[in-house]
């Protein structure tokens, strides 16, 4: 009832404002100016084309409303910096044009480019896995065995300390270079990437994220925090790398470089950007960890909006041939050519034959594990907000940034030293050791320490120890203390300004407490330990965890059952991260949710919000809206575009008709699209002046594609000020619609199933009132009382 | 072996018919004197003899009878082989009373060599292709013609010890002999071991001080052959023994706790600092709130929560 009584006083108050020139119309003076030379009726255009609001600017003229008000970042904020991608085609005059020259072979000629970009796609993906591992490889390698040295040369003469001290210190050097990389050159390849390429798949065009630059700070940031010790995988940044290797290969051109290959020319707009970087990111999960079906999977759980059977058929050509091309490479650096024994950067090993076995009694054991997971994934994401929360806040300086990425080494090394230092867990070494460091410290001659297994390792190869290695070599009092330490550590390091994965850390806490339970099993029941294998629980408790923080379900289960090649632990997996996710949902959001909520983007998720049917397109939309006649002067268009309170990207095109008042609405067009005309000078007097000019085609909007010169480098005189720009020829002639009283949820499914930009909101007579676009749609969110909606802020 | 094998050839291409006989007791008599001469030689601690129920006449006479009854028209064809499986049977022994008797402290290396490289010959004459007078291939029907397929089982079973043994690293070529590193190595802690010995009933401490150099030069090459991949068990168990007997005297105590935990906490404590000094004097970060343009203004949050509540 109150809806109804709602919308009647609304409309009420329609025709008042309409009758008094509005109060509420916040358009500037000088817009209302030229609509009053265009000679459109004052109250009308008024109401229809004052300034405004594609992505929703207040303007310093109202006295009112825009006094900016400060308040302190939270996660209840969208920032205007995130835009759309332009995943709808543009249906101008211009690409019919172009599809009508085009020839059928034209088009077969298309679609097997496509597939040659996918197979680059993964083989350049699969290299960029190789390099980082062999690097890391080295670099872990010259550092382990220096400390290592160092350490045996102290145990027994004393000075130890001196030992703990050069650990420190290599660590810190590396990690201080890549956190110099980070902070200075690229600040968004800071993290795992995978809440960024989330946000790109979901729509969002994020700033910088797919630059070639980009890619080479996170390569090179992540081979120093993982050489530097911290508790970080390389898991993570190599979907990012993935996804930027397919945007830049699908170019055939690198704007960064300037090198433009003149191939490949067709992809240069969003949609099909966007397609290959979700096949960038498949190819990218698929290098990770060996799992080419996983990372389909993946890209489909997180952009799966826009699919089709052909592209999930190339996203899985390019995830194979990124694994293939990884195990290649690795084989022939290793010397077993034709051996193709390595298909991920993290090789779980497989699990030996007989105790891949699981019994029905187990189920409850496990499905108690996943609870756990989904406590402690809970505990570590909500940690992880509030510090995530108080960095935003506080250590924003990048000279801090570097600082506490040092620290965080520093003390990771001391932690661990100090814990290997008092452990007293003594072990045989083995002929067939897979320790790759081990150190003896105190132990007698010829044990090693096990604390020093788990610590004094790449994060990979610790998870490989704790899934494999047989019962009994780590002790209870190591394990426990390993899970609790580097819980913390995890927990404080992901967030840092350094590019760096929590997979394997989750992993690896996961691991640690799994074998915990699989040891402590069969010593408080009477369970025969045959079946009580621990290696089986510590990836039990693995997957626990990962969900817990993740809350992946899908992809993650079968990228877990692909990593350790073992369909036969499909069913307890699933059941793991299904246990795991629920409990977790319970109290936090997974960690990439919460990531990409204090990034303040406009995310939209699979669903609307729950009740909020109630809300209409008219209480959602933005207005009122800036729109462009059919027939525009370049002065009016100027003076929107380079009002530096609005940036908006889409303006509706109306058509005054003689006998109406106001324009009815007849298309779309963008603001790159209108920057690329006003930089090439598309004047209708020009056209008349000059016949020889040369028509405009789709191409020179491709080229201008990605980076559109801004406003300000476009230059136009007085004189051509005064003349007229013909936008029929080049806008969207059809966009989409909604009438005023569409609900919300409907209008959400349009954007999320057609990957909309705008949303135009007519009235019945197709006027414009208003326009929706992704921040209109992302504010409302379910909150702890129900529906709430997030501000909009400047950062 | 090898020589039976071509002197059978000969033989069955010219004396055919009646040569049968005199083979086998070419083959027998070579066979014992090898089995004696084996034993003269090599195995300075052989307690067990072969047992009688093996002895090579009674064994060959026990298996001719049980075949003969059930298949009278063979008995040409499995004469030879069954030699050969008798010669089998003594060696396997042989072999398994060795290993078993130098099982502990591990010499099996040092000391079954020999027996191992017999072993294997007259396991590769069986296997070999080449058949016997009467043109039967004894591999056939000593090692594949039945399910149980004892023989090769036998074989990989002792094959697989001794090639996890690793004895071959310890070895010269072809297992004629032991390899000079390892004699050297043998040497060296023969040294140590004396030298523990001398020093056992005194004081600890005096032990560890003049045994320290033999024992770290024992060590050293022992890491150099570690180095090499030429261990086998018998030195990898030697130095274990060796390194549990020092440990066990002379382990390096923990001197340092103290710069260690004070270094350490030093380390724990810079965060705190970091962070604290951090909310102290750095401005917060703040946000600039933009005010949205609706159609209906008034229609904000509050209206929302006011729905609600």
């Amino acid at each position: 009832m109150a809806n109804i009584a709602k919308k009647v006083s609304w409309s009420g108050k329609n025709d008042e404002t309409r009758g008094e020139r509005t109060p509420l119309l916040n358009g500037s003076e000088e817009v209302r100016y030229n609509r009053q030379l265009s000679g459109g009726p004052i109250f009308h255009i008024g109401r229809l084309s004052t300034v405004d609001l594609e992505e929703d600017i207040a303007t310093e003229e109202d006295p009112v409303r825009s006094r900016p008000k400060e308040i302190p970042h939270n996660e209840k904020l969208l920032s205007l910096k995130y835009e759309s991608l332009d995943y709808d085609n543009s249906e101008n005059q211009l690409f019919l044009e172009e599809e009508r020259r085009m020839s059928h072979m034209g088009f077969r000629c298309l679609e097997i480019s496509r597939w040659v970009i996918c197979g680059l796609i993964g083989v350049f993906t699969g290299l960029i896995a190789c390099f980082i591992d062999i690097v890391v490889e080295k670099l872990a390698g010259v550092k382990y065995s220096v400390v290592k040295k160092n350490i045996e040369m102290f145990t027994e003469v004393g000075g130890l300390s001196i030992s703990l001290l050069l650990w420190v210190v290599l660590n810190s050097a590396f990690v201080m270079v890549g956190a110099i990389i980070v902070t200075c050159f690229e600040p968004i390849a800071a993290g795992s990437g995978i809440p960024q390429i989330k946000c790109y798949l979901n729509g969002v065009k994020v700033p910088r994220v797919v630059r070639l630059k980009t890619l080479v700070v996170k390569v090179c940031g992540v081979i120093c925090s993982v050489a530097g010790g911290l508790a970080v995988g390389k898991e993570g940044p190599m979907i990012h790398s993935g996804a930027v290797v397919a945007a830049g290969v699908s170019q055939g051109r690198s704007t960064s470089l300037k090198k433009d290959f003149k191939i490949f020319e067709y992809f240069r707009r969003d949609t099909e950007k966007r397609d290959f970087v979700s096949a960038g990111a498949a190819a990218g999960v698929s290098a990770a960890f060996g799992a080419p079906v996983g990372g389909v999977l993946f890209s489909l759980e997180e952009g799966a909006s826009f699919w089709n059977q052909m592209l999930t058929w190339r996203i899985f050509f390019a995830s194979m041939i990124s694994t293939f091309t990884l195990n290649l490479v690795l084989s022939v650096y290793h010397n077993k050519t034709t051996e193709l024994s390595s298909p991920g950067l993290i090789n779980f090993g497989t699990f030996d034959l007989e105790c891949v076995q699981y019994s029905l009694y187990e189920i409850p054991l496990f499905i108690c594990m996943g609870a756990i997971g989904g406590l402690l994934g809970a505990l570590f994401n909500l940690l992880n907000y509030w510090l995530t929360i108080f960095r935003i806040r506080y250590v924003h300086r990048p000279c801090l940034q570097v600082m506490e990425a040092m620290m965080v080494a520093a003390v990771t090394a001391s932690v661990s030293f100090a814990m290997i230092y008092l452990s007293n867990d003594c072990k045989p070494l083995k002929m067939d050791n897979s320790e790759e460091y081990p150190l003896q410290l105190f132990c007698a001659d010829g044990e090693y320490n096990a604390m020093a297994t788990t610590f004094f390792n790449t994060p990979e190869r610790s998870v490989r120890s704790l899934f494999h290695n047989p019962r009994g070599t780590y002790n209870l009092l190591t394990l426990g203390f390993f899970t609790l330490t580097y819980f913390f550590l995890a927990c404080w390091t992901y967030g840092l300004m350094v590019s760096a994965g929590v997979f394997i850390p989750s992993l690896l806490i996961g691991a640690a407490w799994g074998r915990l339970f699989g040891v402590l099993l069969p010593n408080k029941t009477f369970i025969k330990p045959i079946w009580a294998d621990p290696g089986k629980y510590a990836l039990m408790g693995a997957a626990a965890q990962l969900g817990g923080i993740v809350r992946m379900t899908l992809s993650l289960t079968v990228i877990l059952v692909e990593a350790t090649g073992n369909v036969t632990y499909g069913f307890p997996i699933m059941l793991v991260l299904m246990t795991a996710k629920i409990v977790g949902d319970y109290f936090i959001e997974g960690l990439y949710d919460i990531h990409i909520k204090l990034q303040s983007v406009p995310f939209l998720h699979w669903e609307a919000p729950a009740t909020s049917h109630w809300l209409t397109a008219r209480e959602v939309m933005s207005s009122p809206v800036t729109c462009f006649n059919q027939l525009e002067k370049v002065g009016t268009i100027m003076d929107f575009l380079s009002n530096t309170a609005t940036n908006h990207n889409g303006f509706p095109v109306i058509v005054q008709a003689s006998g109406e008042q106001s324009g009815k609405l007849c298309g779309l067009i963008l603001r790159s699209q209108l920057i690329v005309l006003l930089k090439h000078k598309v004047f209708v007097e020009r056209a008349h002046s000059r016949l020889h000019q040369r028509k405009l085609q789709l191409k020179d909007f491709r080229d201008a594609y990605p980076r559109f010169p801004p406003i300000q480098s476009i230059h136009v005189s007085q004189d051509e000020r005064e003349c007229m720009m013909d936008l029929s020829e080049f806008m969207n002639p059809t966009p989409y619609t909604v009438p005023q009283e569409t609900s919300l949820p409907r209008v959400f499914k349009l954007f999320r199933a057609l990957g909309l930009r705008h949303l135009v909101v007519v009235d019945d007579v197709n006027k414009v009132v208003g326009l929706v676009t992704r921040k209109d749609l992302a504010r409302y969110h379910m909150g702890k009382h129900g529906l709430e909606e997030l501000h909009l802020a400047q950062m | 072996m090898g020589v039976f094998v071509n002197y059978a050839c000969l033989f069955r291409l010219l004396l055919w018919a009646n040569a049968l006989t005199f083979i086998t007791a070419v083959n027998i008599a070579s066979d014992a004197t090898e089995l004696s001469g084996d034993r003269a030689l090599n195995r300075p601690s052989s307690f067990i003899s072969v047992p009688h129920a093996f002895q090579p006449d009674s064994f060959r006479q026990f298996l001719t009878l049980g075949l003969s009854d059930a298949f009278p028209e063979d008995m040409e064809g499995t004469e030879n082989c069954l030699e050969l499986l008798s010669i089998f049977g003594q060696r396997y022994v042989t072999l398994a009373n060795c290993l078993v008797s130098y099982a502990r402290p591990v010499k099996v290396c040092q000391n079954c060599y020999t027996d191992y490289n017999n072993f294997e010959n007259i396991y590769k004459n069986i296997s070999s292709d080449q058949s016997g007078p009467g043109n039967v291939s004894c591999q056939d029907s000593l090692l594949w013609s039945d399910r149980l397929m004892l023989l090769p089982s036998l074989y990989s079973g002792l094959r697989d010890i001794w090639e996890s043994a690793a004895c071959t690293n310890c070895l010269t070529a072809y297992q004629m002999n032991l390899s000079n590193e390892t004699l050297n190595f043998l040497a060296k802690l023969n040294q140590s071991l004396i030298c523990f010995d001398k020093y056992q009933q005194g004081n600890h401490s005096e032990l560890c001080k003049k045994c320290k150099t033999a024992y770290k030069q024992l060590d050293e090459l022992y890491s150099k052959m570690e180095g090499n991949k030429t261990l086998c068990i018998d030195i990898e168990d030697a130095m274990n023994m060796t390194r549990q007997l020092w440990s066990k005297n002379c382990s390096s105590p923990r001197k340092e706790m103290v710069p260690v935990i004070a270094v350490s906490s030093f380390m724990l404590f810079l965060p705190i600092i970091f962070y604290l000094s951090n909310y102290l004097h750095s401005e917060q970060k703040k946000r600039k709130l933009i005010h949205p343009k609706r159609a209906k203004s008034s229609h904000s949050l509050m209206n929302i929560q006011d729905k609600f509540s």
